[in-house]
């Protein structure tokens, strides 16, 4: 990067521009899809970011849209800002609504009662989720959800653990964040606090503990460090009743959380008599499978593209994103959230779009698109490439492989499993016939469910029960370990062969 | 004609059975081994590498093309050891310490075998000293690390520290790739090249041998 030039990059899609310097952001951020509703006069407030590393200078505009602790925590308008150095922003509109889970008590097992009140949390890589419960009536009486403040270096868990190694201090900046988030649940209640239970990936347990993620940064990728880590309310400097308890899971092996422990937990596979499984479809895929004889585990990286990530236009579930794509009469025709025009396409719209250009034979079993443009129109002026169509065939044959091999560790077929649940975000907005016509899951659909937020659900169920009960073994896989993983990677990489819909007339 | 059609489509088409019966056939019809080499293999791994570079193949296709081009070498592989005749360049590969991530090294692995270029595989997480004691045992010009984590580059730089320190740094050229290298990295690390595609790594190495 040039002396002249400035970075500057936007939370939480983590893209990047680099500008000249002093160039205003209304001019050079808009090309990545970041709206100025009012057009940039400086009245709407719609395009509001806060300042997460670097500076901008505070405006009169700023001064009149926001308190001054508000500035004082970097709340700017964007379309009165100029990139005078590099800075990242956290942009308010790119947030996307972040699961929860509204069941209470009747919905969850019913354990013992207890009293007072209890707090799940859900600490995701890029979300967190928090509830706050009545414990003797299991009822919910607050929710709040964020962003992860750990995304500023990095969206997935190895530039966090780089970042980490590298001297930031995330602990600190995660716990200080669901303080705020605890303080909000509680308003004014916090003596009566009685338990606060977290789940989360290996590596937000460790940030969250202050443990050392070394042990995480190379293979076999196994942190001897794996049990619950509990703390009293002093050790993290929370404001609660010293009697409260502050309880992170223990985790499952490798990189596979009390997340994933939480979701075992809330689709009822511990007491299943058939095989269950729980695919966790995010940047790091997890994949459990087993019954209440014993569950096997493993996570495997499935990189950036289910969130649209690395698709070249592929942006969040928001307004002008292409949600839906459908096949039908020899032509496409593709759902856009806000009904507005297409900006780009999100996750359930590409795993959509290429279901539909398998389906009209536009993109053929190996992943090539059959025309030599190497360009598949999905709704003008919205595109994909070969290199997208790529990205997703690398992204399922992670899962589609992973899920293969657990069943070969079990020694059951597909046909063994009875239920499938698609668990975190993108599970509960994909098609099932379009996973299942990518071969994302290989599986009939009547046996394929979307389990929604199964952690923060089983965060809860975990919370309320007074005894903890028994669960059958869990075990995790080292996929990158198994010696057939290679082969039946690259094996799952080829789109299943589909029948061509007949044209209707 | 100096080659076998079938050979050549056989690799390209990523048919091992095929590739295997085609160099069979071509050996009876008096090809000698080093032109099939030459002649049909190599021409068809390059434009192997040529539709990868097009976005016409992925990675299927080139391990299916690598997988051909290895059931055609195991013939061929006694056929040249008797007659004398060696490859003339030799290439150690692996990917480094802490990565198990081979599918990368292994596409260049078949592509650079694929051109003519004798190499041996340490296979993946290879430590410092495992890759001293290869350079010590095989005598490589070539050095090839993999890795494809930004946690595991390092070791790439550990590596080259420990050919330094065993005093064979300057007996082999060391390459580096994989997703997270760039060609900053490999200069501060003092690697002698960098390649971003694996058809890019036999390029390479085709360029410094014509130097050498």
């Amino acid at each position: 990067m040039s002396a002249d030039k400035v970075r500057i990059r936007l939370e939480p899609l983590s893209v990047v521009v680099e500008v000249p310097r002093g160039e205003p952001l209304l001019s050079s951020i808009s090309q990545l899809g970041f709206e100025f509703p009012c057009g940039g006069t400086g009245f709407c407030g719609g395009c509001k970011v806060r300042v997460l590393a670097g500076s901008v200078l505070v405006t009169e505009q700023d001064l009149s849209a926001f308190s001054p602790e508000e500035l004082a925590h970097g709340w700017r308008l964007a379309c009165q800002a100029h990139a005078e150095t590099s800075i990242v922003l956290e942009c308010v509109q790119w947030h996307m609504d972040v699961l929860t889970d509204d069941s209470g008590q009747s919905a969850l097992k019913p354990g013992l009662r207890k009293h007072g009140l209890g707090i799940a949390i859900d600490l995701g890589t890029t979300t967190i989720a928090a509830q706050m419960l009545d414990l003797a009536s299991g009822d919910i009486l607050a929710v709040e959800t964020d962003l992860n403040p750990q995304s500023a270096w990095g969206s997935d868990v190895m530039s966090r653990i780089r970042a980490a190694l590298t001297g930031t201090d995330l602990t600190t900046i995660v716990r200080s964040k669901l303080q705020a988030i605890v303080l909000n649940l509680a308003r004014g209640r916090e003596l009566e606090i009685d338990e606060v239970v977290l789940v989360g990936n290996t590596v937000m347990h460790h940030l969250f503990a202050g443990l050392d993620v070394e042990p995480l940064s190379r293979a076999p990728f196994e942190s001897a460090l794996l049990g619950e880590q509990s703390f009293s309310p002093q050790e993290l400097n929370w404001p609660l009743s010293s009697a409260c308890r502050i309880r992170f899971l223990h985790c499952l092996g490798g990189f596979v959380g009390s997340d994933i422990l939480a979701g075992i937990v809330a689709i009822g596979m511990p007491s299943a008599d058939n095989l269950t499984a729980l695919v966790d479809l995010g940047t790091n895929g997890e994949i459990a499978i087993g019954s209440r004889r014993g569950i096997l585990c493993a996570s495997t990286a499935a990189g950036p593209a289910f969130e649209a990530g690395t698709i070249r236009m592929g942006m969040r579930a928001v307004a002008g994103a292409i949600s839906r794509v459908f096949y039908s009469n020899a032509n496409m025709q593709a759902t856009v959230i806000g009904d507005g025009e297409a900006r780009g396409i999100c996750g359930s719209g590409l795993v959509d779009a290429v279901a539909a250009g398998l389906q009209s034979g536009a993109i053929l079993p190996s992943g090539r698109i059959a025309n030599r443009t190497k360009i598949f129109p999905v709704c003008e002026p919205v595109v994909l490439d070969q290199a997208d169509i790529r990205e997703l065939q690398l992204a399922k044959a992670a899962i589609a492989s992973g899920f293969r091999l657990l069943l070969k560790c079990l020694g059951a077929s597909a046909d063994d499993v009875q239920s499938i649940y698609l668990a975190g975000a993108f599970g509960n907005y994909v098609q099932i016939d379009s996973a299942i016509g990518i071969g994302l899951i290989e599986a009939p659909k009547t046996c394929i469910h979307a389990a929604g937020n199964a952690a923060l659900r089983g965060a809860k169920a975990l919370l309320l029960s007074k005894e903890e009960s028994a669960l059958p073994e869990i075990a995790h896989v080292s996929l990158a370990a198994e010696p057939n993983f290679q082969d039946e990677f690259v094996n799952c990489m080829t789109f299943p062969r589909m029948k061509h819909i007949p044209e209707a007339h | 004609m100096s080659q076998s059609r079938e050979l050549y489509d056989a690799v390209l088409n990523g048919n091992a059975k095929k590739a295997h019966e085609a160099t069979q056939a071509a050996l009876e019809a008096g090809f000698a081994p080093m032109t099939l080499i030459t002649e049909s293999m190599v021409p068809a791994m390059d434009e192997v590498g040529r539709l990868f570079e097009a976005e016409e193949y992925f990675v299927p296709e080139l391990l299916l093309a690598g997988r051909a081009m290895r059931s055609a070498m195991e013939l061929l592989r006694p056929l040249l050891a008797t007659a004398g005749e060696k490859m003339s360049v030799k290439v150690i590969i692996g990917t480094v310490k802490g990565d198990l991530h081979d599918i990368g090294k292994n596409i260049v692995a078949s592509m650079l075998e694929g051109s003519g270029f004798e190499v041996v595989d340490l296979g993946s997480d290879v430590a410092p000293e495992r890759f001293v004691a290869a350079v010590e045992e095989y005598k490589p010009q070539f050095v090839c690390m993999s890795a494809l984590l930004t946690v595991t580059i390092p070791a790439m730089k550990t590596t080259i520290d420990a050919l330094n320190a065993a005093g064979l740094r300057t007996r082999v050229k060391v390459l580096v790739g994989g997703a997270p290298v760039t060609p900053r990295y490999a200069r501060e690390i003092g690697a002698d090249g960098y390649s971003e595609s694996a058809s890019g790594a036999v390029t390479l190495v085709r360029r410094m041998v014509a130097i050498a």
